[in-house]
């Protein structure tokens, strides 16, 4: 059962040397914080290093959040840094793990091997493939306006980038993400019939 | 120049100025082409919300404080302090500054600025002798304590280690 204590208090806690603190802190978070990974990594191995890495690197300088901005936007910050170093370092072992193209591919693969399965497909796992196929920057900023209940504010300095810019980008993203979602869908039908 | 789709998008996450928003909001009344974007981006809206979030593994929680352990980390608060900080450049500009006053107390300076300074650096300064200080009993019992102390830090160590390797 997850403290009822707000993520203040749970910090304060956890300063004060209560590791229990900071594991319902962890509890509290570790959904979105593994999806925001998800989206960079497109493995679960990878993506909860990353996660259990930035919980680390959170517990490491807590004392300095200073709580002028919510305990999640400042989380989702050190989710971001530590997800574009982990992009970075794949890129160079990878070559082009950054190129649209790659996801596109690998996901196609996946999508194959389910197509099987097509009956027990819902709306959302439609999404979610969608999702999977937009760029790391697009997929983090529609995840963190969705389901982050961040503000354009708040994903601007989780990202490190103008507001405007969040609002452009968004609004980019959301086109992309409709027309994945559209082709998927056409695609699937095509396979039924 | 927004499209109609931008606008709309404003529309619906309340980004626009009150004034923007009552025109759209009039576009969509009248407009029919505004009517039927708008009902098609507020159904993509319901359904980009109900994405799902994804779950980690059930042990994730405890790795992480398990690798926290494991790194036997502890929150900034105790190993940033301050005053510590503050103590040791204290330490270094008094040093400083007592150097600089034994160098100054040791030149000779005569004559003024418009007849031209007479500086006379010492011969040399009196300093205590390092071999009378090395000999002293306080030195030499300083180096034994030193010795001891080595002692028991290792002993400490290496016994934490062999804990851990058996634990």
């Amino acid at each position: 059962m997850q403290s009822k204590l707000s993520d203040i208090e749970l910090i304060e806690q956890t300063l004060a040397g209560n590791q229990f603190a900071y594991a319902d802190l962890v509890k509290r978070h570790q959904r979105f914080v593994f999806t925001l990974a998800m989206r960079f990594a497109k493995g679960r191995e990878d993506a909860e290093e990353i996660a259990q890495d930035c919980f680390v690197k959170a517990y490491r300088s807590l004392a300095s959040f200073q709580g002028q901005s919510k305990f999640s936007t400042w989380l989702y910050s050190i989710v971001y840094t530590t997800a574009m170093t982990f992009l970075r370092k794949k890129r160079v072992d990878t070559d082009s793990i950054d190129d649209e193209g790659t996801f596109v591919q690998i996901e196609s693969h996946e999508s194959a091997y389910d197509t099987n399965n097509v009956e027990n497909k819902s709306r959302s796992y439609y999404l979610n493939q969608a999702i999977e196929q937009l760029l790391p920057d697009d997929a983090t900023i529609i995840t963190l306006f969705y389901k982050g209940e961040q503000s354009l504010e708040e994903i601007a300095q989780t990202m490190g980038i103008e507001t405007n810019t969040v609002k452009v980008k968004l609004f980019r993203a959301r086109q992309r993400l409709k027309e994945k979602l559209e082709r998927n869908l056409k695609h699937e039908v095509k396979e039924l019939i | 120049m927004n499209t109609i789709e931008e606008k709309l998008w404003n529309y619906i996450d309340g980004t626009c100025t009150p004034a923007e928003q009552e025109a759209i909001a009039r576009l969509i009344e009248q407009d029919e082409l505004y009517k039927q974007k708008y009902t098609e981006l507020l159904v993509l809206n319901q359904e980009f919300a109900s994405m799902e979030l994804d779950e980690p593994s059930m042990a994730f929680s405890y790795n992480v404080l398990e690798a926290i352990r494991a790194e036997q980390l502890a929150p900034l608060k105790s190993t940033i302090n301050k005053k510590i900080i503050l103590g040791i450049a204290a330490f270094f500009v008094l040093s400083i500054l007592a150097l600089l006053i034994v160098i100054l107390s040791n030149v000779k300076i005569s004559g003024n600025l418009f007849s031209g300074l007479d500086v006379k650096l010492p011969a040399s300064l009196k300093l205590p002798s390092a071999s009378s200080i090395f000999n002293s009993t306080l030195m030499k019992s300083f180096f034994v304590f030193d010795v001891i102390l080595a002692l028991f830090l290792t002993d400490s160590y290496l016994r934490r280690k062999k804990a851990a390797k058996e634990a």
